[in-house]
């Protein structure tokens, strides 16, 4: 069993490596980021305690929100789902992404204290 | 040691005694007056008015005032001669005054010429003021000069007619007895009414006028002399009469001789006019009998605290105000030496309060004459069978009983632990006729005094009783009293049905007001009420209580009751506890860390920035967006909301024309590039 599951996940990198473009790797290796970052906010307070909670939780939903933008992103500029988003170009997407973390930002910062 | 006196608020001045009369009788029938002028106010009058005079005005108001109190002044001889040397012919006020005051000094003859007449007769006429007529006419009638009376009134109602205000209608009503009986006098006889209209109603106890004490009092004398002069019965109410002497005598010192002489001049003419005379009764001393003093004795007199001389006086009715039952009918009081008496121990009443119905009679013209009293039959008290005993719970072991004689001290001391109680009773007895004192007997008002002082010490028990209290009956204390800390602990002793008096101690029970303090305590009986002539306070016995878990700091308690309380200090809310700063710049260091791993991830994919064109918009995009970074960081240090959006919006607005500027460029060259 151990057997196919990696073989899988081997065959499912060597995939990854030749054909996915630079330009989405780089937004991978971005949500990469993120979700360490997060992951290791999550470690801190469950080791450590949740005081200051609304600081927590504003650094805990900033990395989720990014996430969650930076994976829109990707998938409004990957060139295979075009046909879903005919009206929206590559820089709209990035556009929409930008304008969406300002909101973001504005709200994690009002609310880390 | 506290001493308890039980003595009931006994009545000594009349005059309170009228006013507390008056709160009764307010409620029961017609008015009688609240004040009038005792004998000492009477000499207070004369004094004011016996002071030595200056001009002519206030030797008029002295000699005439005093003449009115029945007294004269010092030198007759030196005030006659006083009042020629100071006459101004010339001047009607000047002849009115030296002429009424020589009027009331005998052999004083003021001198008269054909001028002093002309003078005095051309003031009356309309066009003088009402007083200048009214001294004019009275100059002429004290001089013995004629005069026109049917002029006068024809002048006065003119006069009234435009002078409209109660001193001027007063100052005619004056006049007008000054005319000869013959004169019309119909007409100002019903101002009288007029202006008794006018009197303002105070509460139902006074009527005056707004103008003051001496318009009032100017008007009762008026009214009076001109009803007695004229004959005819005065329009006002036996009520109103009543009121208007509540007003004129309520003030006892007068600030002016012309204040003083109107009062004294009110004063004559309500104790000796021919329709009115409201009479004074009042008791002589406190509205008390007892065995000793068997005898009720009232004072029955008129305003000016003359006695009455052809009164007689009697009980209509006197009832008991408890049992409400009639004891005494139809009694005459019998008079010696100008006071009324009744010995009302004869009829043999039980001790308490009785409401007196009192009638005086004699003279048709008594107003206020049906008066009611309230009298206190007092009586001494005697304690008998006095029975101590301490009874076991289980009643296993036999009472012991000792008897103790009022006042000695029981010879042991009295020892009660858990397991028993301390039993006391003993009996009330009235020491004149052997009669078993029975509760449900009137009560004063010191007893609230001992209430409060008493609730601050036992609230258990004296609550319980409180309402016994309020409905009024004879109370016996038992208090014990700890020598060495000073607890006081107060209980009542109740009466059973067969009027023995009973009190138990549960010491168990009743360990929480002695705060389980155990020792030995004095004990003490109170006994006490308002018809008692010999309140009892009597040290019956010592009495050692055990109590069980004896709490000792308990003992302070009592004492700090009323000491200021330790100081509260306030506790801040404590911050929460924080990591060690290591943990948490290690932590700091962790998080931080990924973002050097996106960096060599995206070198290592060969992210760069090659494509990046110097065009001014993309230039002004990345300087806007770096300077909105920026804000959210400022943000967080030192603005609030409302300033960061001002600031978003303006670098917003920037970085989004730039940014769809700088992107549509790089669309198109994609696109081109395609």
């Amino acid at each position: 069993m151990s057997n196919s599951v990696i073989s899988v996940i081997y065959r499912f990198l060597e995939e990854y490596r030749t054909k996915t473009s630079n330009k989405l790797k780089v937004v991978d290796a971005y949500l990469f980021y993120i979700l360490l970052t997060g992951a290791l906010q999550f470690l801190y307070c469950l080791l450590v305690g949740t005081f200051p909670f609304n600081s927590f939780l504003a650094g805990f939903i900033s990395c989720v929100g990014a996430f969650i933008l930076g994976v829109c992103l990707r998938i409004q500029i990957n060139p295979d789902n075009k046909g879903d988003f005919l009206s929206i170009s590559q820089e709209r997407a990035f556009a929409d992404f930008l304008l969406a973390h300002t909101v973001l930002h504005l709200v994690v910062i009002n609310f880390i204290g | 040691m506290i001493y308890l006196n039980i003595i009931g608020v006994d009545m000594a001045q009349p005059r309170v005694f009228c006013l507390v009369l008056l709160t009764v009788a307010l409620g029961a029938q017609a008015l009688t007056p609240s004040h009038h002028l005792s004998l000492s106010d009477v000499e207070r009058l004369k004094g004011l008015l016996s002071q030595p005079f200056t001009d002519l005005a206030s030797a008029y108001y002295s000699i005439v005032g005093l003449s009115k109190l029945g007294a004269s002044v010092a030198d007759e001889n030196d005030a006659c001669q006083f009042l020629k040397a100071q006459l101004d012919p010339m001047s009607v006020d000047s002849l009115f005054f030296a002429a009424e005051a020589s009027q009331a000094i005998s052999d004083c003859e003021m001198p008269v010429s054909n001028e002093t007449r002309d003078i005095l007769l051309a003031a009356v006429s309309e066009d003088s003021t009402v007083t200048q007529i009214f001294r004019a006419v009275s100059a002429l009638s004290s001089l013995g000069l004629p005069l026109a009376s049917q002029e006068v009134v024809a002048a006065l109602i003119a006069r009234i007619a435009k002078e409209d205000n109660v001193l001027a209608i007063t100052t005619a009503l004056q006049t007008a007895t000054r005319l000869s009986q013959q004169a019309e006098l119909g007409g100002i006889l019903e101002e009288i009414e007029d202006l008794a209209a006018r009197l303002d109603d105070l509460g139902g106890v006074y009527l005056q006028f707004e103008e003051g004490l001496e318009a009032t009092a100017l008007f009762v004398t008026a009214a009076y002399t001109l009803s007695d002069h004229a004959d005819t019965e005065p329009p006002l109410k036996e009520d109103q009469v009543i009121q208007l002497a509540n007003s004129v005598f309520s003030k006892k010192s007068w600030d002016s001789r012309s204040e003083a002489f109107s009062v004294a001049c009110a004063a004559a003419a309500l104790s000796s006019n021919r329709f009115h005379v409201p009479v004074i009764v009042s008791t002589q001393g406190p509205a008390t009998v007892s065995h000793s003093q068997p005898i009720l004795h009232l004072l029955v007199t008129d305003i000016l605290s003359n006695p009455l001389a052809s009164a007689s006086v009697l009980v209509e009715s006197a009832q008991a105000v408890a049992s409400k039952s009639v004891v005494l009918s139809q009694a005459p009081f019998s008079l010696r030496d100008g006071i009324f008496e009744l010995n009302f121990m004869a009829s043999q009443p039980a001790s308490g309060y009785y409401q007196f119905a009192v009638v005086v009679t004699g003279d048709s013209r008594l107003v206020a004459n049906q008066v009611e009293l309230k009298v206190k039959v007092s009586t001494e008290v005697a304690i008998t069978n006095m029975d101590l005993s301490v009874v076991d719970k289980d009643q296993s072991i036999g009472t012991k009983t000792s008897r103790v004689d009022y006042p000695f001290k029981a010879k042991g001391s009295f020892t009660a632990d858990s397991h028993q109680n301390f039993a006391m009773t003993f009996q009330l007895v009235d020491v004149n006729t052997g009669v078993e004192l029975t509760p449900h007997q009137v009560f004063s008002f010191s007893c609230v005094n001992i209430l409060m002082f008493l609730l601050s010490f036992c609230q258990h028990c004296i609550v319980l009783h409180l309402l016994r209290v309020f409905c009024f009956s004879f109370q016996t204390f038992v208090r014990f009293h700890n020598q060495k800390t000073g607890q006081e602990v107060v209980f009542v002793a109740e009466p059973d049905g067969k009027n023995l008096y009973k009190f138990e101690l549960d010491t168990a029970e009743r360990k929480s007001e002695f705060d389980s303090m155990s020792g030995t305590y004095v004990l003490h009986l109170i006994v006490g009420d308002a018809t008692l002539e010999n309140p009892i306070l009597w040290n019956v016995a010592d009495v050692v209580l055990k109590f069980l878990d004896e709490e000792a700091p308990a003992a302070i308690q009592s004492k700090t009751l009323y000491m200021p309380k330790p100081d509260i200090q306030h506790l801040f809310r404590e911050p929460e506890k924080k990591p060690p700063t290591v943990v948490s710049n290690t932590f700091t260091a962790l998080v931080l860390s990924p973002f050097l791993l996106l960096l060599i991830l995206w070198f290592k994919l060969g992210a760069n920035i090659s494509n990046f064109s110097l065009s001014p918009s993309s230039v002004l995009f990345h300087v806007g967006h770096a300077c909105m970074l920026g804000l959210m960081y400022v943000y967080w240090t030192h603005l609030n909301m409302f300033q960061t959006l001002k600031y978003l919006a303006i670098i917003g607005s920037l970085t989004f024309l730039a940014g769809n500027r700088m992107l549509a460029q790089k669309a198109v060259k994609r696109l081109a590039s395609k």
